[in-house]
């Protein structure tokens, strides 16, 4: 089974690096953090905007930790990964060659992890050339080290998750703008909200959301989990998404 | 394929269905829209999961199959991306089945399409994205060839090559090849055997020349002593009518020329014309499938047994 897998994980790369999604979702993760990441050191020690000073340790956790603003473009790529074998109707061809439909998800968890992996190391490297770069021809960027250092090694693993539960969430929807349309509106939408509104705030840090603010933030937050807790819960969420999709996948009759 | 049933709702699509295909033989599976062909077939395939019934390919059921797009190759539907070159569609299936990648172009040869391969498949015309259906069943050099409607969209010209390469698939070099079509004409030329469902129902299978000599075909006889011979034939219950109103010819069904004209010349009868008028296998197939449209199916209530 493991071979048939690794051969199930390079076709899904061949599918993924044969048209230009991945691209396109690259530059547009770039263009997302990088923007957040000029925007946050332009206005970083501003009074009226209440963001730290460039030179103080909240501002350098902060700015690294905005290459987590593409994890919507990683759930997007994990949704197009699925859906698009239902969208061109390419499933039907995909399970014949595999009937073990399982297998062929679990490859797409596996491939897209996997791809996710150089994806994220290229957004926390824009994003951490536009914070240096910027900081410096402003007087003083943060250091890459310590804190700094982790808070970005979690935003790059938080990105890899939100590509593993956009490929669970895709199995679940099936319909591809749907998912995405879905994915947008609780993300910023139905999380801010619940975030916001005093009486659902507690149960805010239990929430995909919530768990990457609690890998990421320490920026007049809420309450949240514990760094590690917040990694384990987004990875819980991430296999939750991938079982369940799984399990669907498998039973629907494909039509 | 035994004993296959799928309710959609409360339309049964497909109810207890069973036949079986042989090798080295293009079989023509017929039936209007509707009549559940496209369901059997995905049923046998294992997308579809039947309420009951099994098929096997060989004895063993597609998903145990170890590999099975070396054993089984399937065109159901023009099913790619559009971004996707044709080339780059077949080497996916390389991947996914452990078949080198040089296979794509191979197959692209086989139908023709092998300067198209490197162009995006969403600029292909209908005839040439069934060839790309085709070109992805192939790639597995399989035993077994399971068509869904191949000729639609193709021109008269992809449907004369088509015709010739599945003969060639199945004659020559042994496949087995199942091909379904809701016209008669297209298989007619195609196939050795037919397999007709209606409503989901078997209608009727056997080869071509089974369903035409079953059809009892009717014979036409004039004679200058009508009204003697028709007594005569109808003696033993034979329908006989009248050809028209002015003639003196008679329509005569369910006997052969040979035993018309036996009887007529043991009663002495001087018979002018005796003539088969085989019905055309067009006119059986509509016969038979005549009530089972796709809108005539039957209540799954009404029509369980």
């Amino acid at each position: 089974m493991g071979t048939v897998v690794a051969r199930l994980v390079r076709a899904e790369w061949t599918k993924l690096f044969t048209t230009r999604v991945w691209i396109g979702l690259l530059i547009g993760a770039c263009v997302l953090s990088g923007a957040f990441a000029a925007l946050f050191t332009a206005f970083a020690g501003n009074p009226d905007s209440g963001l730290p000073p460039l030179d103080s340790p909240a501002y350098g956790q902060l700015a690294f930790s905005l290459a987590t603003n593409a994890t919507v473009i990683s759930v997007v790529l994990g949704i197009i990964g699925i859906t698009q074998e239902y969208r061109h109707r390419t499933a039907t061809p995909t399970f014949l060659a595999t009937p073990q439909r399982g297998r062929v998800v679990i490859a797409k968890l596996l491939a897209y992890a996997l791809v996710a992996i150089p994806y994220a190391v290229i957004v926390c490297a824009v994003t951490v050339a536009v914070v240096l770069v910027y900081g410096n021809a402003r007087g003083g960027a943060p250091e890459l080290s310590g804190n700094n250092l982790e808070v970005l090694a979690f935003a790059g693993l938080a990105l890899v998750i939100y590509t593993v539960i956009g490929v669970g969430l895709g199995a679940l929807l099936k319909n591809q703008v749907g998912a995405i349309v879905a994915a947008l509106i609780y993300l910023f939408v139905v999380e801010p909200l619940l975030r916001s509104i005093p009486a659902t705030s507690g149960a805010y840090k239990w929430l995909p959301g919530g768990a990457l603010e609690a890998m990421t933030a320490t920026f007049e937050g809420p309450d949240l989990l514990e760094q590690w807790q917040g990694a384990l819960l987004l990875l819980g969420y991430g296999l939750a998404a991938a079982l369940l999709g799984t399990l669907l996948a498998v039973r629907r009759d494909v039509a | 394929m035994n004993g296959l049933t799928k309710t959609f709702g409360k339309v049964r699509a497909v109810d207890d269905l069973s036949f079986t295909v042989e090798p080295g033989q293009v079989t023509g599976f017929l039936g209007p829209n509707g009549a559940g062909k496209t369901t059997t077939l995905r049923m046998a395939l294992g997308l579809i999961t039947p309420d009951t019934g099994t098929t096997t390919f060989n004895g063993v059921g597609y998903p145990g199959l170890p590999e099975p797009m070396r054993q089984v190759g399937a065109v159901l539907e023009t099913a790619f991306h559009p971004a996707r070159s044709g080339r780059d569609h077949l080497r996916v299936y390389c991947r996914a089945t452990g078949l080198p990648v040089g296979r794509a172009d191979e197959v692209l040869g086989l139908v023709g399409l092998g300067t198209a391969g490197r162009r995006r498949a969403g600029g292909y015309s209908l005839g040439m994205r069934q060839r790309l259906g085709l070109a992805t069943a192939l790639l597995g050099d399989p035993a077994v060839l399971v068509l869904d409607e191949p000729a639609n969209g193709l021109d008269p010209e992809g449907i004369q090559w088509l015709r010739g390469f599945l003969r060639h698939l199945a004659h020559d070099q042994g496949r087995t090849v199942l091909v379904s079509s809701h016209l008669l004409s297209e298989v007619e030329q195609t196939a050795d055997r037919v397999v007709i469902v209606g409503a989901g129902k078997l209608v009727r299978q056997g080869t071509l020349a089974e369903l035409r000599s079953g059809s009892a075909g009717s014979v036409l006889v004039r004679s200058p002593q009508t009204t003697a011979l028709a007594d005569l034939l109808r003696a033993d219950g034979t329908t006989v009518a009248p050809t028209d109103a002015t003639s003196d010819g008679l329509t005569v069904t369910g006997l052969s020329t040979d035993e018309i004209g036996r009887r007529a010349f043991a009663g002495g009868i001087e018979l002018h014309e005796l003539r088969s008028r085989t019905s055309g296998l067009e006119e059986v197939y509509f016969r038979l499938t005549a009530g089972s449209e796709q809108y005539a199916a039957v209540p799954a209530e009404q029509g369980a047994v």
